[in-house]
């Protein structure tokens, strides 16, 4: 009864801990150890039968919690050795511990500065910013993730600076809707006999052109209004009226 | 109380504002100096307190900024239910509490003072802005090295870096690095124990 009544407790806090130097931390302050003269021996076993409890319990332990417990076992399998030699070969074991766990202490006490004044900054609503995006609707959320990504491409691509930067090129926006090719597609493209692509586009292939046009012909491939034929890749594109385009646009 | 033309107009910029803007930056709106902006900025949050608005002005992250006032905090925050971003956990806040102190730092950095993994908790901060990749160590797999955001600032009331809670005493326990220190072990000194 008293077993799994401690088992229980302990499962609860082993879960609630950040890690071996939280649960490290714990271990001192409940037995009221000073953190610059740690009993290794002590506090060794105390760690160990938390991480066994933890096993027979069949919780998950993380490895830096098995890592510590090495590390403690160490330790203490030290201290209780007579010492050999000169002093020079060892140096003070519980040194580096100290200074990690002080440092980790320093920084919990901080986070827990920052929860306070989270909860307080919380309450404080600021014109425009942060707020702007809540106020979006799940849409938005997802273009503005995409956003984020962004931003860990372009300071990637900034990281990686390479020697000589891609030249810039201004994209412009082509002023011909789908409609507007049709319409212009519908004078080249003659009722009653075959064409080359490249004759529709005209004395000027400049890519937007180009491109307009290609997409203008996928759809009126889609629309049936037309029928392409190409006898081998990148070979010439041949377009053909079918009848449908003056039955549909009539 | 009524407002003169400078107050009201950085009642205005600060109303309009996406971010806190600086001292600096209202001088250069308004063309007015430095003194005068503080002595504007300070009629503004007057006016606003001598009628009881729901709203005043705040430092906040290197600026200023107009932001509602904590005791309506409650119906305010009815507005955004279900869109705001939950409280951070106590993973995270201790990852942030390390990188605000030591940045630009790794991820390794963090790891070897929390003494766990902290994949997600890093991943976290990412995705909430308030970390961003600031560069990478030019060391063996350059790793990469975090810093915090303007929206750390923001988020926790803070008007600079300086101004962290205990900066100081901080920062000179960080300056005995941990490599410094597995040296002295290696010499065999003892451990700094203190400043």
């Amino acid at each position: 009864m008293t077993r799994s009544m401690e088992n229980l407790s302990c499962r609860i806090e082993l879960e609630s801990f950040e890690g071996p130097l939280d649960l490290l931390l714990y271990l001192i302050k409940r037995d009221e150890i000073d953190i610059y003269e740690i009993p290794m021996a002590h506090v060794a076993d105390q760690y160990c039968r938390y991480i066994r409890m933890a096993e027979e319990l069949d919780l998950d332990i993380a490895g830096e919690y098995l890592v510590m417990a090495a590390t403690l076992t160490r330790m203490k399998s030290r201290a209780l050795l007579p010492r050999h030699g000169s002093a020079e070969e060892e140096a003070d074991p519980g040194a580096r511990l100290r200074r990690q766990l002080i440092l980790y202490r320093t920084f919990r006490e901080i986070a827990e500065e920052f929860r306070k004044n989270e909860e307080i900054w919380s309450e404080v609503y600021m014109s425009w910013g942060e707020r702007e995006r809540w106020s979006e609707d799940a849409g938005e959320s997802i273009r503005k993730d995409r956003g984020c990504l962004m931003d860990l491409l372009k300071a990637l691509n900034d990281l990686s600076r390479e020697a000589d930067e891609p030249p810039s090129q201004v994209i412009r926006r082509t002023t011909m809707t789908t409609g507007e090719c049709i319409s212009v597609l519908a004078n080249r493209i003659p009722e009653d006999s075959k064409v080359d692509f490249w004759e529709v586009v005209g004395p000027e292939p400049v890519p937007e052109k180009v491109v307009s046009y290609f997409v203008t012909v996928l759809e009126l491939v889609k629309r049936g209004w037309i029928k392409v034929q190409q006898r081998y890749p990148f070979s010439d594109i041949i377009l053909e009226r079918t009848e449908r385009w003056s039955v549909d646009s009539r | 109380m009524i407002l003169d033309r400078l107050a009201r107009e950085i009642e205005a910029l600060l109303f309009a504002a996406e971010s806190p803007l600086s001292i600096d930056r209202l001088c250069g709106l308004t063309g007015s100096g430095e003194d005068s902006i503080h002595q504007a900025l300070d009629r503004v949050d007057r006016a606003f307190k001598e009628q009881h608005h729901a709203i005043g002005v705040i430092e906040v992250a290197g600026g200023f900024r107009i932001a509602t006032l904590r005791e309506l905090g409650d119906v305010v925050s009815r507005l955004f239910e279900g869109r705001r971003p939950g409280k951070l956990s106590r993973a995270a806040l201790e990852t942030l509490a390390v990188v605000a102190y030591s940045q630009p730092c790794t991820r390794m950095t963090v790891e070897s003072i929390r003494g766990v993994n902290c994949d997600s908790a890093v991943g976290t901060l990412l995705e909430r802005e308030l970390i961003r990749i600031s560069g990478r160590m030019e060391t063996p797999g350059r790793p990469l090295l975090y810093s915090t955001t303007d929206k750390f600032l923001e988020y926790f009331g803070l008007s600079s870096l300086d101004h962290l809670p205990r900066h100081e005493e901080i920062a000179e326990l960080l300056s005995a690095g941990p490599s410094e220190l597995e040296e002295r072990d290696l010499f065999g000194n003892k451990g700094k124990t203190g400043p």
